[in-house]
């Protein structure tokens, strides 16, 4: 048991697409940033090395200090920068890494360096001194969560540790203990049901299509229209008369592709959230082909005239083939066949469930995640499901009304459980994980 | 044990006054509050009291925990009881309390013994009579 004093416990939700922390008790996460990072190697940095130094290296710098001695040695040396502003700044061949490969942590010096930033530049803490409440995606494997409690008790030194999974923090924070929680996240979409707080881990769905699938598609069918998406470092904008600019290209012959397709996609990201929004009915090409235009400036100034894509991008989440009439996204008909639209994904899910639960489940769907804040989601996906799901099933889809409890329900719900009293029992503690070991952790977050 | 369990008490005289309910059918119903970290009883319906007095007595925006002895009739005419477990959780409550009743639910319905049909609820739409009906056959 770890009967600390009352330190306040740190919650984090490291996301494939960004990293939420923050002090638990609050009702928002303090910090939100990329979870991806910028990485020099060293060899090539000799020269980029002052300049970068000097703007906003200290992250890296006092990381390098601070990492221990064998990741050094296996990874060669390369500088990390973390952080939206690190990674706002270009610097010459740097590119950008993350740290997730199919969802799961394959680089563990990038989530070493990010939990570090969080720890030290956003929340200006000591590990040494508080519990961490970190939440997991549903399927994490065993050597994960060891791995995790190894370098959380060894290196940062933390007094206690908790894992709590995704999906079972989003179901009680909505004050259910079963239902069926639709995660919409960055790099892909999980639907996983939760039954009296446990995870059903034969009935988890998976797929790749989430916020930067539809982000990169928005790219690519704007780029077929002739638009390009300068990055912001790109070019230079005066005002050369009152209301009047000029943009100047500048070039930067040593950026790399990684960094640039980053730029872009911050750009189309935005694009989408501020323009697009689910089709009440399947996307038909021909019907949206008069839709009226949105417009949206670009960071150059040049203004954007958005019509179908506004509908068709999000549309794709529904219905997975449309993806092969967008040009230049051809590369995912390899795994096309295999993907289902939301509603399939959300029936199968069920129907791999006990017969006795999925009336339950039908009636508790649950919405979280930044992809499904998306405007009529919520609406569309219970109208497919309505169609499709058995007559006697009562379908209901919720989400919070609040967009923040929306976008952080995983961490909101992190939040609350470290900050209770009673929760201080369920801590896996640092003297525990000295007694038993790494695999302990098993036992106390199941 | 559930993960991201609470690890809230429970209070005994919870589990007294459900054998009573259970055992000596004395009461029509009894609802659960959270307070000071564990479960402690609310409110205590008497045998003669209605299904509307128990909705009647969960507050529209927080949440409880209840259980109610429902008497019916089957189709073969046959005299029957079931008892009820409903984790009482309306939209409108504050997330903090919501999450707090989910996360304990598990632990808390353990330690009552003999429930047969279990009931999740956001609005009483999702407990109205025909529900629990429907349920109890």
């Amino acid at each position: 048991m770890y009967g600390g004093d009352e330190v306040s416990a740190i919650v984090f939700d490291l996301g494939s697409h960004t990293c939420k922390a923050g002090y638990a008790g609050e009702d928002a996460p303090k910090a939100v940033f990329p979870s991806v990072v910028g990485a020099i190697d060293q060899m090539d940095v000799d020269e980029a090395d002052d300049d970068a130094e000097k703007n906003s290296a200290s992250v890296g710098e006092s990381k390098n200090n601070l990492r221990n001695a064998d990741s050094d040695k296996a990874k060669g040396k390369r500088k990390l920068f973390v952080g939206s502003q690190s990674l706002g700044y270009r610097r010459d061949y740097m590119e950008v890494l993350s740290p997730f490969k199919d969802g799961i942590v394959a680089d563990w010096d990038i989530v070493d360096s990010i939990w570090d930033h969080a720890f030290r530049e956003c929340l200006l803490i000591d590990p040494k001194e508080h519990p961490m409440l970190l939440a997991e995606p549903s399927s994490n494997s065993q050597q994960q969560r060891e791995r995790t409690a190894e370098l959380m008790f060894e290196k940062y030194k933390a007094p206690a540790l908790f894992l709590a999974k995704n999906a079972v923090l989003t179901s009680f924070a909505s004050g259910r203990a079963t239902s069926l929680v639709v995660d919409g996240g960055g790099g892909s979409t999980t639907i996983a049901p939760v039954h009296d707080g446990y995870v059903l881990q034969k009935a988890v769905a998976t797929s790749p299509i989430g916020g930067e699938f539809l982000t990169d598609c928005l790219m690519k069918s704007l780029e077929s229209k002739g638009i390009t998406m300068k990055p912001r470092y790109s070019f230079r904008r005066k005002e050369i008369r009152p209301g009047e600019f000029q943009t100047v290209d500048i070039d930067f012959p040593n950026t790399t592709e990684s960094y640039k397709l980053y730029s872009q996609r911050v750009i189309a990201s935005d694009i989408k959230e501020c323009v697009c929004r689910a089709p009440d009915t399947p996307y038909d090409e021909s019907a949206y082909s008069n839709i009226p235009m949105t417009s949206y400036e670009l960071p150059d100034g040049q203004t954007l005239e958005i019509g179908s894509d506004r509908f068709k991008i999000p549309d794709v989440l529904f219905n997975p083939s449309l993806v092969q009439s967008i040009p230049g996204m051809e590369s995912f008909a390899e795994i096309a066949p295999s993907v289902r639209g939301l509603p399939q994904m959300v029936i199968e899910s069920i129907n791999k469930c006990d017969v006795d639960i999925r009336r339950e489940l039908f009636s508790s769907i649950l919405l979280a995640g930044g992809t499904a804040s998306m405007q009529q989601l919520k609406e569309r996906l219970e109208k497919d499901l309505l169609e499709e799901s058995p007559q006697a099933a009562r379908v209901k889809v919720l989400a919070s009304g609040n967009a923040t409890e929306r976008r952080f329900s995983v961490w909101i719900g992190g939040s609350i459980l470290a900050s209770l009293g009673s929760f201080q029992q369920m801590w896996f503690s640092k003297s525990e994980y000295e007694e038993h070991g790494a695999s302990y952790i098993q036992r106390k977050c199941p | 044990m559930a993960n991201a369990a609470s690890g809230m008490a429970v209070n005994d005289s919870c589990k007294l006054k459900f054998q009573e309910l259970k055992a000596k059918r004395i009461y029509r119903y009894i609802t659960f509050k959270i307070e000071q970290q564990e479960v402690v009883v609310d409110k205590i319906g008497g045998s003669t009291e209605t299904y509307d007095d128990f909705q009647a007595s969960l507050p529209g925006d927080e949440c409880r925990y209840a259980v109610y002895d429902f008497d019916f009739t089957t189709d073969e005419n046959c005299q029957k009881s079931k008892i009820f477990f409903v984790a009482w959780s309306p939209d409108t409550s504050r997330v903090r309390m919501k999450m707090v009743y989910a996360s304990s639910k598990d632990r808390f319905k353990r330690e009552l013994d003999g429930i047969q049909v279990e009931l999740q609820a956001t609005d009483p739409s999702e407990m109205s009579l025909d529900i629990v009906k429907a349920r109890a056959i």
